[in-house]
């Protein structure tokens, strides 16, 4: 679904991320783990275009990034959950989620919006159409963000670390809506440090550090039984 | 010294008459200077470098001249150009807005430069185009955090309209010149015209602190 062939990418003359290569299967979860820097948003950012790589291919969907058209027409095909939620906050729970179906499908408003009441049933916040994103608590926000993702009927979605900024009675409801669209068979690429989560949902872990992919494998398998040093001390620190 | 408060009751109506120029003046300008300075602000963060470039090229310009010579300049510069005398009206309001919309396009930079840049991205990865964005996202939540700062720039453009007296279109103080001219009134004259100016940027800027207040309070929506 998505291929990562030798990504390099520069910010001026930091190298953030060095000749990555990585290949996510259609139906995977993918979690990426590592230390603050690493650079797992960079790659998560990198694979909808939101950073232009420096150097190396990535194809998604078979469509590889190459021209604009391209790449408007993948971001339509991946979906993708920041940290800190992004809601628009002059439009109400049903407008965030109805808005790009309408401007970049072409869908009807009233379809839009039907599609859109669907999808918060799902997450769990049918009775917060109306609200307007300050009026919810961060998990609810980020659920609305999640259906608002889900609304493009995307391919792929991208969850950069999704429950880092959440209080922690609201995470659970967070990563159910997650495990939910795993078991749905949603191809994912997850950034966190849930290792719960990881575990139960994850096909594979993916570690980075200082740019690299030092190592990958089953949950179970990275996690108890590390080849590399510098994973199980990563591992030390934050289990 | 008598003062002749006559004088100003005769006046009044005629001084009137040039507030209500002064007012058409200044929001015809600030009308186009929102226009202009919609386009040349969006253009200044724009990543194509010549829009960008040409774009810092008229802001610095006119921030960096006089009102008074880009009036000048318009008036006396522009007929030798284009070949035919310009009407003092067209003047006045071309080398308004054009002034206005270098201020407002400065305005309208910070104000989008506020919006976190989430925003932007948000948009982005949905699909939607650079252009959609900041049509549906960010510059509806801007336009909020701008009102003050236009209302500021539509009272700086109220006095300074008093300039475009010099190429002799009559609004308000045109029209105490004028009349001073005629009744060597200057203090009663110029005191009534300062009077009228300070009513109507008292009004404007009563009027954004409420739609300020209003706002502050209803920042998301
Ligand atoms: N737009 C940018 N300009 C310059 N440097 C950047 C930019 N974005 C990221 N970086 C740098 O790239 C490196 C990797 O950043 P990245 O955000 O990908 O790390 P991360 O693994 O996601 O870290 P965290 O766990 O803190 O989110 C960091 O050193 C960061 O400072
Ligand atoms: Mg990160």
């Amino acid at each position: 679904m998505i291929s990562i062939k030798n990504l390099h990418k520069k910010f001026g003359n930091l190298h953030v991320l060095k000749d990555v290569s990585a290949h996510i299967a259609e139906q995977e979860v993918v979690v990426i783990i590592g230390p603050s820097g690493s650079g797992k948003s960079t790659l998560l950012r990198c694979i909808n275009y939101l950073e232009q790589p420096t150097e190396g291919e990535i194809v998604v969907d078979g469509i590889p990034l190459t021209s604009e058209a391209n790449i408007n027409k993948v971001r339509e095909e991946v979906g993708m959950v920041f940290q800190r939620f992004n809601l628009f906050p002059h439009m109400t729970v049903l407008q965030n989620i109805a808005l790009a179906p309408v401007k970049v499908r072409g869908m009807q408003r009233a379809e839009a919006e039907q599609v859109a009441l669907v999808l918060l049933e799902k997450v769990g916040l049918s009775d917060k159409a109306n609200a307007y994103p300050e009026q919810l608590s961060g998990g609810q926000q980020q659920r609305v963000a999640i259906a608002r993702a889900l609304a493009m009927k995307p391919k792929v979605m991208l969850f950069d670390e999704p429950t880092s900024a959440l209080d922690p009675e609201m995470i659970k409801e967070v990563l159910d809506v997650m495990k939910t669209l795993a078991n749905e068979g949603m191809t994912m690429a997850v950034v966190t440090h849930e290792m719960g989560f990881a575990r139960e949902v994850g096909d594979r872990v993916i570690f980075m550090d200082e740019g690299r992919i030092v190592e990958e494998g089953l949950p179970d398998d990275v996690f108890l039984n590390a080849k590399e040093e510098r994973t199980k001390a990563f591992l030390s620190k934050i289990l | 010294m008598n003062f002749d408060f006559e004088l100003i009751i005769q006046s009044f109506p005629l001084l009137l008459m040039g507030a209500g120029v002064t007012v058409q003046i200044t929001v015809l300008s600030v009308g186009f200077g929102l226009l202009i300075g919609m386009f040349v602000g969006i253009a200044r963060l724009a990543t194509i470098w010549p829009v960008k470039m040409l774009a810092a090229v008229y802001v610095d310009f006119i921030r960096g001249t006089p009102l008074l010579v880009q009036i000048f300049l318009i008036y006396f510069a522009l007929p030798l150009i284009v070949g035919q005398r310009i009407d003092p009206f067209i003047a006045a309001i071309t080398a308004c807005s054009v002034n206005s919309g270098a201020y407002v396009a400065e305005i309208f930079r910070g104000g989008i430069q506020s919006i976190d840049k989430g925003q932007m991205e948000a948009g982005r990865s949905l699909g939607m185009t650079w252009g959609q964005t900041m049509r549906y996202i960010i510059l509806p939540q801007a336009f909020k955090r701008i009102i003050p700062p236009l209302g500021n720039e539509f009272i700086a453009m109220l006095k300074d309209s008093s300039l475009v007296s010099v190429i002799g279109f009559e609004e308000l103080t045109r029209r105490g010149q004028l009349i001073i001219a005629r009744t060597y009134g200057s203090f009663e004259i110029w005191i009534t015209v300062a009077f009228i100016y300070l009513v109507m940027t008292f009004t404007i800027s009563r009027f954004v602190d409420y739609l300020e207040r209003r706002y502050k309070t209803d920042d998301k929506h």
